[in-house]
């Protein structure tokens, strides 16, 4: 899962550059939107998600 | 005519320079057959000559026998440096003069303002200290000093070269032509910046250069400034070792690499002249480049390193752990706004040139925007939980200054007062989502206030840039000043911004999060949980910050 969030961030980041190749502003824009939802689900939904699965409260660990 | 044009600067700068000295301009002359009754004419310019020079009314050698209580007699034209003493001051002389007093104008500005940013450190070892428990007050505070060393030698070893090494001719500081070694590919038809190729150790390729250790010493306080941000979501649990580790590959190659590409002549400082989106990325100070950088590395090693026991119960619900001394605290803020006045106001490199004078706004937007920060902040928090938080108040007032930082040099007082105001609501609302969403544990807030602030600072110039901020005709290589969409850009300018953001998410937290990794698994990025419990002092450190206090050795 780590592995898949980390390629998901980075997938958005080539998406946003990838919009340069194209000319109006506004459909730069949406891609480039689109390349920012991708890295922020990256991050938020698949990395920080696997990292909370094994969380260290979850593991019974002594809680104050 | 064309003698006159030629002149014309030399007289300006002549004049310029000696009117203090007390030469009187010549006297308007009625140009020949202009009509007697026609408004007053444009003074004729008389040009100063070598001989005027030479008879300049200098004081004499004993003037200064008996002191000089009121300055009168101190600083003349025989200050001037003569090439020839034989012939004596010359226009040349004088205009050589002129030119170095400006550059060493906009050094001393650059110096003394690198200097207030690193005073920072002070203020950010501090709240980060404060906002800590005292069991881990040394190790805090040791991170925060070492910070300063470990990302100093990162940073001239490689990381200098890395950002700065292609960036060209700084005009400010007297040009920098021996920083000119730009790594680029081609993409897309145009040139793609990556990385600089000059100036490791100060010394490669002709970098031992005055100018280039003005930039170094500024940039690099720039650069430190991140890795401080790291060691406060980290705090209370970060392997000493596995700090000093991350921290050197941050300021050695994360850092730099951004910094290029938004500072140091990279694709994204590019995307106005290469792709006609605005002026290209625009970042005055260093939302994006200094605290986003340090705000996404944050949240990828405190991924990594998960909470701090005691956090969150079983059932994920977040705990309260207070800050041991509030005190230090919002002292360290006021630290940190104190050196932010020369963050801002001096990422001009200089008090004298192009634009240059535009230091007065940039100091009073960053003022503005920091009052409206800690405003937001301590509002939200009475009005949502009854009572004016003091160290959200604090976050708040941080907050806002980041967000002005990348776009203090284009916007105008009242955007200023609005993005500010916007960062501190933005700061609670992002530490409560950080802190109960995400359930990511970021003890100081540093996510929250340099992160999330970061970005929603660069994303304003696109709104914000009022289109005033004329520095020298360009930005980015671009003609004109910076603007955004309410000043009437059409989006050309947001879509760089965005770009740089994703950039910074996408791109940078990636880096960042995968070297982290790397040390998670060779050396282990937590400590263990008995070192956790007791408090970091003693076991990572051998000494307790407060030897004197008994401390509790469980949450």
């Amino acid at each position: 899962m780590i592995l898949i969030g980390i390629l998901v961030t980075l997938l958005g980041f080539v998406i946003s550059v990838l919009s340069l190749a194209l000319n109006s502003v506004g459909a730069r824009m949406v891609v480039v939107l689109l390349g920012l939802a991708v890295s922020l689900f990256g991050i938020i939904g698949v990395l920080n998600k696997a990292y909370l699965k094994n969380a260290i409260w979850k593991k019974g660990v002594r809680q104050g | 005519m064309n003698t006159m044009t030629k002149r014309l600067p030399t007289f300006l700068l002549a004049t310029l320079c000696l009117a203090p000295l007390g030469f009187a301009q010549a006297p308007a002359a009625t140009p020949a057959g202009a009509p007697a009754a026609a408004a007053p004419a444009t003074p004729t310019p008389k040009p100063i000559t070598d001989a005027d020079l030479a008879n300049a009314p200098v004081p004499a050698a004993d003037a200064r026998a008996k002191g000089d209580p009121d300055g009168a007699l101190t600083g003349s034209a025989s200050d001037i440096t003569v090439t020839d003493t034989k012939k004596g001051i010359t226009i040349g002389d004088l205009a050589n003069q002129v030119g170095q007093n400006k550059i060493a104008i906009n050094f001393v500005w650059t110096l003394v303002t690198g200097f207030l940013v690193m005073f920072m450190q002070a203020g950010f070892a501090i709240v980060e200290t404060g906002l800590c428990r005292a069991k881990n007050a040394n190790h805090t505070m040791m991170m925060n000093f070492m910070v300063y060393g470990v990302g100093m030698l990162a940073y001239w070893l490689i990381g200098f070269t890395i950002q700065m090494g292609g960036v060209g001719a700084v005009a400010n500081l007297g040009s920098t032509p021996v920083l000119s070694g730009e790594y680029t590919i081609t993409l897309f038809g145009k040139p793609f910046g990556l990385f600089g190729m000059n100036g490791l150790f100060l010394m490669h390729r002709g970098t031992y250069d005055v100018a280039v250790m003005v930039l170094f010493l500024f940039q690099m306080v720039f650069m430190d400034t991140t890795t401080t941000i790291v060691t406060g979501s980290a705090c209370e649990r970060w392997k000493y070792a596995a700090f000093i580790i991350s921290t050197f590959f941050l300021g050695a190659f994360t850092y730099p690499i951004f910094a290029n590409w938004a500072w140091g002549g990279g694709w994204l400082a590019n995307l106005g002249a290469n792709f006609g989106l605005g002026k290209g990325y625009c970042d005055f100070a260093g939302s994006g480049v200094v605290h986003s950088v340090g705000g996404v590395t944050a949240l990828a090693v405190s991924m990594i390193l998960g909470p701090r026991i005691g956090k969150y119960t079983r059932e994920g619900k977040s705990n309260a752990i207070l800050a041991h001394d509030i005190v230090i605290v919002l002292t360290g803020c006021f630290i940190l706004a104190f050196g932010w006045f020369g963050f801002n106001p001096g990422s001009t490199l200089g008090a004298s040139g192009n634009g240059a004078l535009r230091i007065g706004s940039i100091a009073t937007n960053t003022m503005l925007a920091g009052m409206a920060g800690s405003f937001g902040a301590m509002l939200y928090m009475w009005l949502r939980y009854g009572k004016p938080d003091a160290s959200m108040s604090g976050n708040g007032l941080l907050a806002g200054l980041v967000a002005i930082t990348a776009p203090s040099g284009f916007v105008n007082p009242v955007a200023s007062v609005i993005i500010g105001l916007i960062a501190g609501v933005l700061v609670c609302i992002s530490v409560e989502f950080i802190d109960r969403i995400l359930k990511v544990d970021d003890p100081v807030g540093a996510i929250s206030v340099h992160g999330a602030n970061g970005l929603w600072g660069v994303l304003s110039i696109g709104f914000f840039a009022d289109g005033k901020s004329n520095y020298g005709g360009s930005w980015n290589g671009v003609t004109g000043s910076v603007t955004g969409i309410f000043y009437g850009d059409n989006g050309g300018q947001l879509v760089a911004q965005l770009l740089g953001i994703v950039t910074l998410l996408g791109f940078v937290f990636t880096l960042s999060f995968v070297f982290n990794l790397l040390v998670d698994w060779m050396v282990g990025q937590r400590v263990s949980a008995k070192s956790e419990l007791q408090g970091l002092d003693l076991p990572e450190m051998g000494a307790l910050g407060y030897p004197e206090f008994e401390l509790k050795s469980e949450v």
